[in-house]
């Protein structure tokens, strides 16, 4: 394997953060300025806390008005979310083991024995978030919904995610082919990308440099772009139901086992 | 924070009725937060804040898009806080609807009377014998119930009706009542949908009229007052005073067994839901229990009801700034009105009834639009209905 630009990346990441957590502070400034009240942790019930968790991880609404938008959105959302945790998990676990507080788990989720459960979960929401973005491009340029939005900027969202997931399954099957192991039968997906499938039998170690960085970099880049892009919403859409929920709980009309039979448009 | 948790789905999109007859991005919620995030953070050319500003006017207001949002942002209540912070900003609203926030402003009344007009219908109507008693004035009597007509069934010759059947149907019911008469206010709440900055000093002196007054309970006959009285004024008035929609009031004195409709009144009806009504305040029930309770009429749904009741057009100023709009938007409610078969759309609101008649124009429709009081006075002391009313007006006018 080729070595990898890993200062650069750690500066790349660092900057893309303190970008993200600059444009955040303020952006909170402003939100908080156009806040009528604050959130009293004292309306915080059991049904406000019940719609909460049923709208931000079930997205129930969706689910009522279209099945099909639901499981993209499910897709999109779980997958996003679930590849984000491994991630961070992966991360915070590499910088505990370098001053051994990790109680060794870095080792065993790397190259242990959980390292399966690693591949299988990777892979999975992978394969997850792939079938989102997929079926969001399919449903945008070919059944064209009418209230599709005309947005180019959510087009390229989609399209960035999915060749980041597609990076992360060549960047996989590129390792396996470059120091092959008994456990990838477990990484079920990028073993479908292996590069000899493709031609590919020379210059594995630059291919493998190549996609390393493109994945690594793009992935970090999603941090700067995130307050400029769509994915603000999956930070703002919890916090607003929320504050909603909390002031709707009187309110009777928050589901509608017939919302699609009434929508005008369909 | 709303402006910017918009997942851009174009649910809101779907469901506008004011997108429905002119669809235009800047129409729809998902155009109208764009626009405010890039004025918020970029600001907008000419244009586009043009076209923003059309889309801001061109809406009633009528939170169907908060419903169906799955993010539920606070879509209406934006709108209105948009409106006002452009006023302060120097950007008025259109011109129409200036002259109406003006005499509002000037003469307490949208429709530019002098106040001492404002309770003339009472004493019309009791001359005329449309009244077992007189009304009384509060000022004379402080009865623990303020009857609230507003200013459209107050000072609208063709909505007056609403009034003298509402006031006839709690004498009926025993109700010990009185009216503010010249002293009623107009509800200001007209101010707040349409952007004024004055909303809230307005909104003050009302609520303190009515606790220097010592009101008690306040019973509403229009949505639109309601949704003033009742939610704007959330958290100004006291939690003792009890702001009540006729509706409400009625269906209560009806379960009670103070009221009952004993008349026979065979009619297939539809019922329309006023926005400020059901959307906003979540009112669906008590109408639709004083319909059935009424011998012979049968209720038949509109496909949209409910939380999805297709609005009318009347709301947010948007009659005074787009009447073609809403000529087209109650023209579609009454189209699906015809489609359930009723001979009459009902609505326990003057506002709406008088946009739902704008749509039977347009469409050249048969269809009868009553107000909910009228369904009930024929059932319970038909001599009130609003032939006879009209009637006894016209002879006492011309002498
Ligand atoms: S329904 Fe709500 S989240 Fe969806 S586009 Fe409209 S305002 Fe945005
Ligand atoms: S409040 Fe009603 S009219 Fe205005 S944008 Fe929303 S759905 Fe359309």
């Amino acid at each position: 394997m080729h070595p990898r630009p890993w200062i650069l990346f750690w500066f790349f990441v660092i900057c893309c953060h303190l970008y993200l957590d600059y444009s955040l502070y303020r952006r909170w400034k402003g939100w908080i300025r156009g806040m009528k009240t604050g959130f009293a942790m004292s309306r915080l019930k059991m049904p406000v806390v019940r719609i909460w968790l049923y709208e931000v991880f079930l997205q129930r609404q969706l689910f009522s008005l279209s099945v099909m938008r639901w499981l993209i959105h499910q897709c999109i959302f779980w997958g996003f979310i679930s590849l984000t945790f491994l991630s961070l998990t992966k991360f915070i676990l590499l910088l505990l083991s370098r001053i051994s507080l990790d109680a060794g788990l870095h080792d065993f989720f790397s190259w242990g024995a959980g390292y399966p459960f690693t591949k299988l979960w990777g892979d999975f929401f992978g394969l997850i978030l792939f079938a989102g973005c997929a079926g969001a491009l399919a449903r945008r340029f070919v059944l064209r919904p009418v209230e599709t939005a005309h947005d180019q900027t959510d087009t390229f969202l989609t399209v960035y995610l999915l060749l980041m997931t597609l990076s992360g399954f060549m960047l996989e099957s590129l390792r396996m082919a470059l120091s092959p192991s008994d456990l990838d039968n477990y990484a079920f997906i990028g073993g479908i990308f292996m590069p000899a499938r493709f031609g590919i039998v020379a210059g594995l170690g630059t291919w493998h440099a190549v996609t390393w960085i493109f994945h690594a970099f793009s992935g970090a880049a999603i941090l700067a772009y995130l307050p400029h892009s769509k994915l603000l919403h999956s930070l703002l859409a919890p916090l607003v139901i929320a504050l909603n929920a909390a002031e709707e709980e009187g309110r009777k009309d928050m589901y509608w086992p017939k919302t699609k039979q009434y929508r005008p448009i369909r | 924070m709303e402006m910017e948790a918009c997942a851009r789905c174009g649910e809101c999109l779907a469901w506008c009725p004011v997108y429905a007859q002119d669809p235009r991005e800047s129409i729809c919620s998902r155009g109208k937060l764009g626009s405010l995030k890039r004025i918020v953070t970029s600001g907008l050319n000419g244009e586009d804040m043009k076209e923003f500003l059309e889309g801001l006017y061109e809406c009633s207001a009528c939170g169907q898009c908060h419903i169906v949002c799955p993010v539920r942002i606070n879509t209406h209540e934006l709108w209105e806080q948009a409106r006002e912070s452009l006023v302060k900003a120097g950007i008025s609203q259109p011109e129409e609807q200036i002259k109406h926030l003006t005499a509002i402003r000037e003469c307490n009344n949208s429709f530019a009377k002098p106040q001492t007009e404002r309770g003339l219908w009472a004493e019309t109507a009791w001359r005329a014998g449309l009244l077992k008693e007189p009304v009384r004035l509060w000022k004379e009597y402080q009865a623990p119930v303020l009857y609230f007509a507003g200013c459209t069934a107050s000072f609208d010759p063709a909505m007056q009706a609403v009034a003298v059947q509402s006031a006839r149907l709690l004498q009926e019911a025993g109700v010990d009542f009185s009216i503010l008469g010249p002293d009623e206010p107009c509800c200001a709440s007209k101010l707040r949908r349409m952007g004024d900055p004055g909303f809230a000093d307005a909104a003050q002196q009302r609520a303190d009229l009515f606790l220097r007054s010592g009101i008690g309970r306040i019973i509403v006959s229009c949505a639109g007052c309601f949704k003033g009285l009742h939610s704007d004024y959330a958290g100004i008035l006291p939690a003792s005073l009890e702001v009540l929609h006729l509706t409400e009031y009625l269906d209560r004195l009806i379960r009670e067994g103070n009221l009952t409709p004993t008349r026979n009144v065979s009619m297939k009806v539809t019922y329309h839901d006023p926005c400020h009504l059901g959307r906003h305040n979540q009112i669906y029930r008590e109408p639709r229990n004083i319909l059935h309770a009424i011998p012979g009429l049968s209720l038949i749904e509109m496909r949209r009801h409910g939380p999805f009741s297709l609005c009318c057009g009347m709301g947010g100023g948007l009659k005074l700034a787009k009447p073609e709009i809403q000529k087209k938007m109650s023209a579609a409610r009454i189209r699906q009105a015809e489609e359930t078969g009723a001979e009459a759309i009902v609505t326990p609101c003057q506002t709406c009834q008088m946009g739902l008649m704008t749509g039977t124009e347009a469409t050249s429709s048969g269809l009868k639009v009553y107000h909910i009081t009228e369904m009930l006075i024929r059932s319970v002391c038909p001599e009130a209905d609003r032939a006879h009313i009209e009637k006894a007006f016209t002879e006492i006018e011309t002498g």
